[in-house]
C-alpha cells in the first residue's frame, strides 16, 4: 500500500501543481489569459453539462447499465483500498517471546540447515513469514527423488524442522511442508 | 540526547559482555544505531519508550535464544529505567568450537 500511497499521493500533487500554475496565470491576466476564459479553456462547460445530465438521470432513476456498474465498481475499489489501508502492517521480525525478535532470514537458514539433514530429501527452500502473535509461519518446500515415501520424509522434515527451531527457542505458529519430485540429477545433492 | 547516547553505549557493553552474543547487528532493513553529533552506537536504538539491542548470536548456542535474550535485558535493566528492553536477533554467527 505504501508504493499505491505514494502514487496517488504524487498524481494527486502533480495535478493541484498544473492547476495551481494555470490560477496564477489566469489570475493575474498573464500572456493575455484572463480568468474569465477558464472554465472555457479547461472545458468545464462539457462538464456540466455531464454533470446535469446524470444528476436528472440519476434522480429520476434512469441511469444506465454502464453508469451503476461504474458506481458499484467504484464503491468496491474504495471499499478495498479502505480495507487495506487500516489492516496494520504484516510485522518484518518474528517475534519469540514478549521482547525478543528474530529476524526472517536467520529463522529460514535454521529451517533449511535442519530440512537439509533430512535423509532422502535432495535440496530445500523455505520462506518465513512473521506473525502478529509469537511464532514464525514456515513454508517449506523439499525435494525429493520420485519414487521415495513421501509421507515419512514429510513426518521427518516436519520433526527436523520443529526439533532445532524448538532448540533455538523459535516458537513455530505453522510449518507447512509440501514435497516436490524431482530428477536427482538436476537437484543440488543427489544422493543423501 | 547525551543520555541516550551514553545508554546506548552501556547497553551495547552490556549485550557483547553476554554469553552468546557474537557482535553487535546492524540493522537489516534500516540501520540499527543511535546518533549524536558525530557520534554513533551501531547496534542499539534508544527511543523514550524503549531500547532495542540487535545483535549477532554466537552459534552453535550456549542457550535458547530467549534466554540469551532474557540475559542481555537483565544486564541492561539497570540502565534503561522506564524503557522496554527489545532484542533482536538478525543471525547467528557459526564459530569454530
Amino acid at each position: 500500500m505504501r508504493v499505491f500511497n505514494r502514487i496517488v499521493v504524487i498524481l494527486l500533487l502533480a495535478g493541484l501543481f498544473v492547476l495551481g500554475v494555470y490560477a496564477v496565470v489566469y489570475s493575474l491576466n498573464l500572456f493575455g489569459y484572463r480568468l474569465g476564459d477558464l472554465p472555457r479553456a479547461l472545458g468545464l462547460s462539457g462538464l456540466y453539462g455531464g454533470l446535469q445530465t446524470f444528476v436528472g438521470n440519476a434522480e429520476d432513476g434512469s441511469l444506465s447499465v454502464l453508469a451503476v456498474i461504474i458506481l458499484v465498481s467504484i464503491a468496491v475499489v474504495g471499499l478495498i483500498l479502505l480495507i487495506a489501508e487500516l489492516k496494520p502492517p504484516t510485522p518484518r521480525l518474528v517475534r519469540m517471546h514478549s521482547g525478543t525478535y528474530i529476524t526472517r532470514g536467520t529463522v529460514a537458514d535454521e529451517v533449511v540447515e535442519a530440512a537439509e539433514q533430512t535423509p532422502g530429501v535432495l535440496g530445500t527452500s523455505s520462506r518465513v513469514k512473521a506473525r502478529r502473535r509469537p511464532g514464525a509461519q514456515v513454508d517449506l518446500e523439499a525435494r525429493v527423488r520420485r519414487g521415495e515415501d513421501n509421507s515419512a520424509i514429510q513426518s521427518d522434515l516436519r520433526r527436523s524442522v520443529r526439533e532445532r527451531l524448538a532448540q533455538r527457542g523459535v516458537p513455530v505458529s505453522k510449518l507447512n511442508v509440501r514435497l516436490r519430485e524431482v530428477d536427482p540429477r538436476q537437484a543440488r545433492t543427489r544422493v543423501q | 540526547m547525551a543520555g541516550e547516547l551514553l545508554l546506548a553505549r552501556a547497553a551495547a557493553q552490556a549485550a557483547l559482555a553476554t554469553e552468546g552474543v557474537y557482535s553487535m547487528g546492524r540493522g537489516r532493513y534500516v540501520e540499527a544505531a543511535t546518533y549524536e553529533g558525530s557520534e554513533k552506537v551501531s547496534g542499539v536504538v534508544v527511543n523514550p519508550e524503549e531500547v532495542e539491542i540487535h545483535i549477532v548470536a554466537r552459534y552453535p548456542l550456549p542457550k535458547p535464544i530467549p534466554e540469551i535474550a532474557r540475559s542481555i535485558m537483565e544486564r541492561v535493566a539497570p540502565q534503561a529505567g522506564d524503557r522496554r528492553t527489545v532484542v533482536v536477533v538478525e543471525d547467528l554467527e557459526v564459530t569454530a568450537t
